[in-house]
């Protein structure tokens, strides 16, 4: 929508200044030539490369530590790296981590780890007690237990909520299609987690960690002689053996387009995401021509080849984007965006379409101008920050670059060609060996059929490992109800469950929610008053964030920000399908479109998987085969094209007034998961509605 | 494109300048009065392009709240020579990015560009303040905007109205009586005359600082300063040339008793006829008079508390203290005080009221310092069932320790240390350099404030603060506002 028209047609003839024409907008001058110093460059005797760059513009110097190892693969305890990087900084054998901490504060200093780096950003004056801090860091941390635990837990949750973000999946799954065997295919999962033990932890550490081979970029005000003596001082000592080596793939080169489907019920929309790796490495000679490609073809901004077809013309979607990911280990392109399901084939053509056309044929001089002059500004910004020049001068040693490769950066920028990239189109987008992924409703999956080489379309689960195929239920959906009915009210007969169940007049019952970014707990309290009234409070540092309200035939529900809202004439009709305590009891009568859809294994629990349709909101439960207590729920609101997915699952059964409750839950909603312990469960007790209303 | 109000703590650390290392820089004015800085810097092949206008919500009339900030969002309308939209488009194309923001002393503008733009980046800037687009399309459609801004950033954010709350009684004389927002009633019932009127007196160049820094070349950059900026009218001329653009022909020469055909369209300000060069003349020797307020004088007398209600959960609480004009030597002391009372998670009013005690989830102070007043303020979010008097006394507490104890050594050294990180850190991009060689020009009469003001700092030393404690806390001249949720009235 957003077009570079001129219209200057439209304006009022203006006035002129003498020899000036104000009208006349300023030509660029001669592109500049950037001025990135040539880094020092000299290697200690325990192997570590330090790279010095001087930059006295201000009194701060950045330390960037980077192991010289390359990225392991991590197979059945995939996520090592990740969880071993997260807890560098935990304490040392000689400073706890509150004591790092604030030492660290103290002389206003920046200390951050990953898997393969430590990095120190601080005044000049203060870097010889912030190198002896990622010296201690360095040589000593300990990876204290319970930390190791903390980190852990934290880790859970976050898979918890990777399983219903569709664009985790999607990336997820990319990484295993495009990278078999490699350390890019490794995706963390609930099983490879439990796998992870502290031992591997501090394994990982010694073997990774270590002088040998590894860089030390130092970027700043400071002087060679002082970055010596420094060095010297605080990493003289040798640790470790030497760095670790594994030839690397290039990825995964299939005969013909793959369709890797990923089912997500009730998804009115799909995540596509169409890849391939390239044959490329950090700082390859096609690497400038290659970006410049893919920034006419969908890099970002409103121009591109993708956002003008599927989003200007087509209104596909809102955005489809391509990203190119070259690094030294494995470089690949990923083309994707949300579509509705009823376009998301006819996206995919013409995603298809697009690869196939820029190969095909010149872009035109504005698409390369466009994008040549976004890069070389962002290009420019970028390097006012050190970290920047950090990288470069890194990626020079590393990859054995040409001196002046980021020198030349604008001048290389400015003499693409398009011919130069019609070149890389036609080396590179060959359209003929995509990983087409798709995240969707199972509906639309006949219609990719024509897309998958073989005709043979794969069902991947949300990390990219095999799904089984769902059996078939051996029980029918009213036989199901009542056994779990049997079960919650410890029971034989629907009679003694009737009967039982008469007796039961209210509910009260108080969760605490907790999640690792919220410091504090929430409370959740629910009300429940026979036959049918029903309340919901959510609290938060005594602030209600959100409470609702329903009596049986109307009610309301109250956000913090968005005040009350009454329940419409729909959400009603759809409240009054799950009446009752146990509301399944009562499908038969209400209303509710139920079906048993057949048995899923769930972590290697079977599970019966009952599917219910109230009109707003579509509800996966899932049923142990052996137990038939309700061990999870899946509910998918639809609002317009947007979807709600909220997982919850349940445990640790206490019999309650000889009902049968679950005492502890997780709680998923979009990007954040809840760990629940229930507080307290009075039945028959004293419910105040009125705090609910 | 964010445009943004420059709220008190935002202000704050906007005030926070200057470095160990000195900035060098040359500043000149241009003879229709635009105050020119520029400073040259080859680190990397950008340029930072700014005009800061000394104009804000205080140079508004108590009818006509919101201009200086509505401004801010108008002038991205287009000019006589850029069509409507087209402003940021041309920068954006050209490997820029651009924003604009507003304070209760300033409005302010800038462009960040690959240095061989800088040519662009001046003559769009040149263009705004020549003949921007003042018209009703504009100023309807930037009307939504801004009460759409106003919805999202005051209205729906709990708490959020206290430094207005504050400011009115705090100010009852001085026009930062109102916050730049300002009202949405003021700016539906000016009419486009209002505007027009707004800008012919604030947007002239005898009342804009161009700051320049980044890969320039000084002599070049001067040159292009003469073509864009030389040319622009001096005095009430420009508001001449502005009629002479926009008005109808019968109009123009009522107002001025000129015909337009007098003048001269392809050399407008040496128009031959004797009688618009009289004019011209004339019009250009005058100085556009710009109002400006006197100097806050207003001292605040005994303790005024007062209940706001507001659609929050948790009452809170909030302090104000009359502090001086950010260009009073007590300020480098107030500051470093400030630190002790709320730098970070191991400042005193964290670590007492929210660790400690758990009075409150969220307390801090902070000093929101302009250029002809100041404001201490302190303040807490209560923790369920706390009361906002026990709250103050905990407040009073510290207040009282503040001035009569001197800090520790420990403290002091922290202080000194953060302080100084901050100020070096807020020199690392060119565009930060060209802000505070502007503000300090414009605020403090001198860019050259720039290198001293780490030295300002390191001068307090622990008797200063006890001092300035004393002096400026003032118990029993303050403002007390109680928040309290809406149902609870």
């Amino acid at each position: 929508m957003k077009k570079l028209f001129i219209l200057t047609g439209l304006l009022v003839p203006a006035v002129l200044f003498g020899q000036l024409d104000r009208s006349v907008r300023p030509a660029a001058a001669k592109a500049p030539t950037i001025n990135i110093k040539d880094s020092e460059v000299f290697t200690t005797a325990n192997g570590i490369t330090v790279i010095l760059s001087e930059n006295h513009k201000l009194p701060k110097v950045a330390f960037n530590f980077v192991m010289g190892s390359d990225p392991i693969t991590e197979g059945n305890k995939a996520g090592l790296s990740e969880l071993a990087g997260s807890l560098v900084l935990s304490g040392t054998s000689s400073r706890s981590k509150d004591k790092l901490d604030g030492e660290k504060d103290y002389i206003g200093a920046t200390l951050e780890a990953s898997e393969s780096n430590l990095y120190l950003s601080c005044l000049t004056k203060h870097m010889d007690k912030g190198l002896e801090l990622m010296s201690d860091v360095f040589y000593n941390a300990n990876f204290p237990e319970s930390e190791f635990d903390r980190v852990k837990k934290q880790n859970e949750s976050n898979l918890m909520s990777a399983k219903s973000d569709p664009g985790t999946m999607a990336d997820n799954v990319e990484r295993k299609v495009n990278f078999t065997n490699h350390p890019y295919g490794d995706v963390m999962t609930e099983e490879s987690l439990k796998n992870i033990t502290r031992d591997d932890i501090l394994n990982y550490y010694k073997a990774i960690f270590t002088t040998k081979g590894s860089y030390l970029v130092i970027v700043g005000d400071i002087t060679k002689d002082q970055a010596t003596s420094l060095v010297n001082k605080y990493f003289a000592k040798t640790s470790g053996v030497a760095p670790y080596t594994q030839e690397l793939g290039k990825g995964n080169f299939n005969k013909g387009n793959r369709v890797i489907f990923v089912k997500k019920p009730g998804a009115v929309q799909s995540v596509i995401q169409v890849s391939f790796p390239l044959d490329i490495r950090t700082g390859d000679q096609n690497q400038l021509p290659l970006t410049v490609l893919n920034g006419v073809f969908g890099g970002g901004g409103f121009g591109t080849r993708l956002m003008q077809n599927l989003r200007e013309d087509k209104a596909y979607t809102y955005g489809c984007y391509s990203s190119l990911n070259v690094t030294e280990d494995g470089s690949w392109l990923s083309i994707g965006g949300n579509f509705r399901n009823d376009v998301s084939d006819s996206a995919i053509t013409q995603i298809l379409f697009e690869l196939d056309r820029i190969t095909n044929g010149y872009v035109t001089d504005d698409e390369l101008n466009l994008t040549k002059s976004s890069m070389a500004g962002g290009f420019s910004r970028s390097l006012e920050n050190p970290q920047t020049i950090a990288r470069f001068a890194l990626n020079i040693i590393k990859n054995n670059l040409n001196k002046d490769y980021y020198q030349s950066y604008l001048k290389r920028l400015e003499a693409i060609s398009k011919d130069d990239v019609l070149t890389m189109a036609q080396k590179f987008f060959t359209a003929k060996n995509c990983n087409i992924v798709v995240i969707g409703n199972e509906e639309i999956i006949d219609r990719l059929k024509q897309f998958d080489a073989d005709g043979k379309i794969e069902f991947l689960d949300a990390f990219g490992n095999e799904v089984k195929e769902m059996k078939a239920a051996d029980i029918k959906k009213e036989v199901l109800i009542d056994n779990y009915i049997f079960a919650v009210t410890k029971t034989t007969s629907l009679k003694a469950a009737s009967k039982k169940l008469k007796k039961v007049k209210s509910v009260v019952e108080e969760t605490e929610l907790s999640m690792s970014q919220i410091p504090f707990p929430l409370k959740n309290s629910k009300v429940w008053v026979s036959p049918s009234t029903e309340g919901q409070k959510l609290e938060g540092q005594g602030m209600v964030l959100q409470k609702s309200y329903f009596d049986g035939t109307a009610g309301y529900s109250v956000n913090m920000q968005t005040g009350r809202t009454e329940l419409t004439a729909e959400e009603i009709a759809a409240k009054k399908k799950s009446v009752g305590l146990f509301p399944e009891m009562n499908y038969s009568s209400t209303g509710m479109t139920y079906e048993l859809i057949g048995i899923e294994n769930v972590d290697g629990v079977d599970m019966y998987v009952l599917k219910l349709n109230d009109g707003e909101t579509e509800t996966f439960d899932y049923f142990n085969t052996k137990t038939f207590m309700k061990m999870k729920s899946i509910s998918i609101q639809k609002n317009g094209e947007e979807t709600v997915e909220t997982t919850a699952t349940y445990g640790d059964f206490k019999e309650v007034n000889g009902l049968l409750f679950p005492h502890s839950m997780t709680l998923s909603v979009g990007e954040a998961t809840f760990t629940g312990k229930t507080t307290s469960i009075a039945v028959n007790g004293k419910a105040d509605l009125s705090t609910f209303k | 494109m964010k445009k943004t109000i420059v709220t008190g703590l935002l202000a704050f650390v906007a005030l926070s300048t200057q470095a160990q290392k000195k900035i060098e820089y040359v500043e000149y004015d241009l003879p229709n009065g635009i105050h020119v800085i520029l400073h040259e810097e080859h680190s990397t092949p950008n340029v930072a392009v700014s005009i800061l206008y000394h104009v804000g919500s205080k140079n508004e009339t108590p009818e006509r709240t919101g201009f200086a900030h509505f401004f801010e969002h108008l002038l991205f309308e287009g000019s006589a020579n850029i069509g409507r939209g087209e402003y940021s488009e041309l920068v954006e194309k050209n490997g820029g990015t651009l924003n604009a923001n507003t304070s209760q002393d300033r409005t302010y503008y800038y462009e960040i560009l690959p240095s061989n733009q800088l040519e662009l980046g001046l003559w769009l800037e040149s263009e705004r303040l020549l003949h921007a687009k003042v018209d009703n399309t504009g100023i309807e459609t930037q009307r939504s905007v801004v009460k759409e801004e106003k919805r999202q950033r005051v209205d729906n954010q709990p708490y959020a109205s206290f430094i207005t709350e504050m400011f009115k009684r705090m100010f009852t004389v001085h026009p930062y009586n109102w916050v730049p927002i300002g009202s949405m009633e003021h700016l539906d019932a000016a009419q486009e005359e209002d505007y027009v009127n707004f800008y012919k007196t604030f947007y002239v160049p005898q009342n804009a600082t161009l700051s320049i820094a980044g890969d320039l070349n000084i002599v070049e950059t001067k040159k292009w300063i003469e073509k864009y900026y030389g040319s622009i009218p001096k005095g009430q001329a420009i508001n001449l040339l502005r009629d002479f653009e926009n008005l109808a022909d019968a109009d123009f020469e009522k107002r001025y008793g000129i015909a337009k055909s007098k003048f001269d369209t392809k050399d407008f300000m040496n128009s031959k006829d004797p009688e618009a060069k009289k004019l011209i003349t004339s019009l250009a020797s005058k100085p556009v008079v710009i109002p400006r307020p006197t100097k806050d004088t207003e001292k605040l007398n005994g303790v005024i508390k007062d209940v706001v209600y507001d659609n929050i959960q948790l009452p809170a609480l909030f302090m104000g203290y009359k502090f001086p004009a950010q260009t009073d030597a007590d300020m480098y002391a107030l500051e470093m005080m400030n630190e002790v009372l709320s730098g970070g998670a191991s400042s005193r009013i964290n670590k007492s009221i929210v660790e400690k005690k758990e009075m409150a989830t969220f307390a801090f102070s902070f000093n929101y310092g302009l250029e002809d007043a100041g404001v201490g303020i302190f303040a807490a979010i209560a923790a369920n069932g706390v009361s906002l008097d026990s709250i103050q006394m905990e407040f009073d507490a510290q207040i009282e320790l503040m001035k009569t104890e001197l800090i520790s050594q420990e403290e002091f050294e922290k202080v000194r240390n953060k302080i100084e990180n901050d100020l070096v850190s807020s020199n690392s991009s060119i565009a930060g350099v060209a802000e505070n060689l502007a503000d300090n020009h414009v605020y403090y009469g001198s860019a050259s404030r720039a290198n001293t003001q780490l030295e300002g700092y390191m001068k307090v030393t622990r008797e200063d603060i006890l001092r300035v404690a004393k002096k400026y806390l003032t118990q029993d001249a303050r403002v007390i506002l109680h928040y309290l949720p809406k149902e609870t009235k």
